[in-house]
């Protein structure tokens, strides 16, 4: 990752914006509360930690679900010569005799904390926070706010990301000027592997209520997929496609539940879209019922959204209560 | 609420027998390697099976074929999938939750009543999760009920004999917990997330509301006969009646 200065994007931290024109979208987190997780703890004698530290490398910490990045895993226990350990969360292990097992091994003494230590998922967005957590819960490592460490992670091909926002709306448009469609609704999906583009429109007024842009492009994908694994023997060495496994999705107006959760199925990395569906749509925090199901900490899997926030694309309206 | 209640009908013995043979496909489904979830689509004034489903998301290569999915490409394909009279007339009987995005296909199409064994805890869209059949952002005019709880032991314990088969075969078995199979103990059931107490009490009477306070399934006893056995008729037998059903109705939503 580069450093936040040495970023050649321009990015506006504070109001989560890339280049002026993407909004990253995502559930308000300017919580005060941190959101808990259980962690198995030890205590051990200091001179083991050598053991110890080797052991968490070797054993636990590529395993564990629950990022431990924001935290301190190891602090002084009132017992002098004597530290508490982190050792895992209960996303890896939920079961006290299988945590035994996992410590059966172990070449150090320790003792086993009676209760789990409850610890912020993850680290606060301020500093002053960031000093109030970690004297209430456990200490914990100030890293920035996570969210700009976020932004400043993600990559952006500003062009490549026009000229597919430019096609669908040019799609769009046509739909609704050619075809009189009262929902010209367009997606396309990337695939990560050669950059493929696979652009769909949606098919409601031809068929099923359910033939949403994306759940056409979906099933395009796999289908696509299903005659390359058919041909695969004449031409061996190419990737296989998981899903829709970290594709961007493009998409004229913001998703409905139903989209935005079979994306969430498809375990696509990214979508942008551009016009906001103010009553169905399901991403943005003042949309609809306010879902952000992209970012939705119970659904154990999300994808980054962001929001066209230049006045380049202009595509034809759609009733507002209409799903996308 | 009172649309709510009025949609909501007491279960009968019918809509037990309908999750029963919803149970036995999800049995037939472990039997053939994939996820033990199934569903039954049922019309309800001629009390027949119209459609059904299986997941499919092992053999197909989306993460969307969901079970209810198969069955709803079955029913367009029999009545046109221009038609959406039809969905008002159907129950669906499922052994899990919908998840959020099949609650919305279903409320989409305007399905009425849908009658599920266990909660969805990862993905659910009829109250574990989300609700999206009570929401006002998807097809707000189209809010059907959503009753749990029938054969949910059943389905719970399905759901781990396949879990625990797949962690065996994995070469790499994650914990001990999940090689171990539970039969006796469930988690509790949280009735309030699904339905509120006075709506429990119209489905289910009101001498069984201590189920309700008690976060306790409605029967004590497992119906091992549903899951312990496979069910390799049971295909063939709903597809005896979804194919009478469309013989015999089919026309008539067609035209």
């Amino acid at each position: 990752m580069v450093k936040k200065k040495q970023n050649p994007l321009k990015i506006d931290f504070e109001k989560c914006v890339i280049e002026d024109k993407l909004l990253q979208i995502r559930k308000e987190t300017d919580s005060t509360e941190p959101y808990l997780v259980k962690v198995w703890a030890i205590e051990i004698n200091a001179r083991s930690s050598k053991a110890l530290i080797e052991f968490l490398r070797d054993d636990v910490q590529e395993k564990d679900p629950v990022s431990f990045l924001h935290l301190k895993r190891i602090k002084k226990s009132h017992r002098s010569g004597y530290l508490t350990v982190l050792v895992c969360s209960f996303e890896l292990i939920n079961e006290e005799v299988d945590f035994d097992e996992l410590m059966a091994n172990v070449k150090f003494d320790y003792l086993k904390l009676d209760e789990p230590i409850w610890v912020p998922i993850q680290g606060p967005g301020t500093k002053k926070l960031f000093m109030e957590w970690s004297a209430k819960y456990w200490p914990l490592i100030w890293r920035g706010n996570p969210n700009d460490q976020e932004l400043n992670s993600y990559t952006f091909d500003m062009d490549k990301i026009k000229s597919v926002l430019q096609n669908i709306t040019e799609k769009s448009r046509s739909l609704a000027a050619n075809n009189h469609s009262k929902i010209p609704v367009v997606s396309a999906f990337v695939n990560p592997v050669d950059g493929e583009e696979i652009y769909m429109s949606d098919g409601r007024e031809d068929g099923s209520e359910l033939s949403h842009s994306c759940m056409r492009a979906i099933r395009q994908v796999a289908e696509q997929e299903q005659e390359r694994r058919e041909n695969a023997l004449k031409t061996s060495g190419e990737t296989e496609t998981y899903l829709c496994l970290n594709f961007d999705v493009y998409t004229t107006h913001e998703p409905c539940s139903m989209c935005a959760m079979a994306l969430i199925h498809s375990r696509i990395k990214r979508c942008i879209f551009i016009e906001s569906m103010g009553k169905s749509g399901s991403l943005r925090p003042d949309s609809g019922d306010g879902y952000c199901i992209h970012d939705n900490r119970r659904l154990n899997s999300k994808y980054e959204v962001f929001q066209w926030i230049g006045d380049e694309f202009e595509l034809p309206e759609i009733e507002p209560r209409v799903c996308c | 609420m009172e649309q709510r209640m009025k949609e909501m009908k007491p279960i009968t013995g019918n809509d037990w027998q309908h999750m029963r043979t919803a149970t036995k496909l999800a049995r037939y489904a472990l039997d053939h390697d994939e996820t033990p979830v199934a569903c039954i689509f049922v019309h309800t004034p001629t009390n027949q099976i119209l459609a059904y489903g299986l997941n499919d998301t092992n053999k197909s290569l989306t993460g969307v074929a969901h079970a209810e999915f198969m069955g709803i490409a079955q029913i367009q394909r029999a009545t046109g999938a221009h038609d959406r009279e039809i969905y008002k007339d159907i129950t669906l009987y499922v052994t899990v939750e919908p998840c959020i995005m099949c609650a919305s296909a279903l409320k989409q199409l305007g399905l009425r009543r849908v009658v599920f064994g266990c909660g969805n805890e990862r993905f659910g869209g009829n109250g574990s999760i989300l609700s999206i059949h009570s929401d006002e952002s998807t097809a707000a005019a189209n809010k059907y009920s959503s009753v749990p709880g029938l054969l949910r032991k059943e389905a719970i314990l399905l759901l781990r004999y396949f879990y625990v088969r797949e962690n065996e075969r994995s070469p790499n078995p994650r914990v001990k917990a999940e090689r171990k199979l539970d039969l006796e103990t469930f988690p509790p059931m949280e009735w309030s997330r699904y339905v509120d107490r006075d709506e429990f009490m119209h489905c289910f009477g009101a001498e069984n509301v201590r189920h309700f306070d008690d976060k306790t399934d409605l029967r004590d006893q497992v119906e091992w006969g549903l899951i312990d056995e496979p069910h390799d008729k049971v295909l063939e037998l709903i597809q005896r009646q979804c194919d009478a059903f469309r013989l015999h109705t089919a026309k008539k939503f067609k035209s």
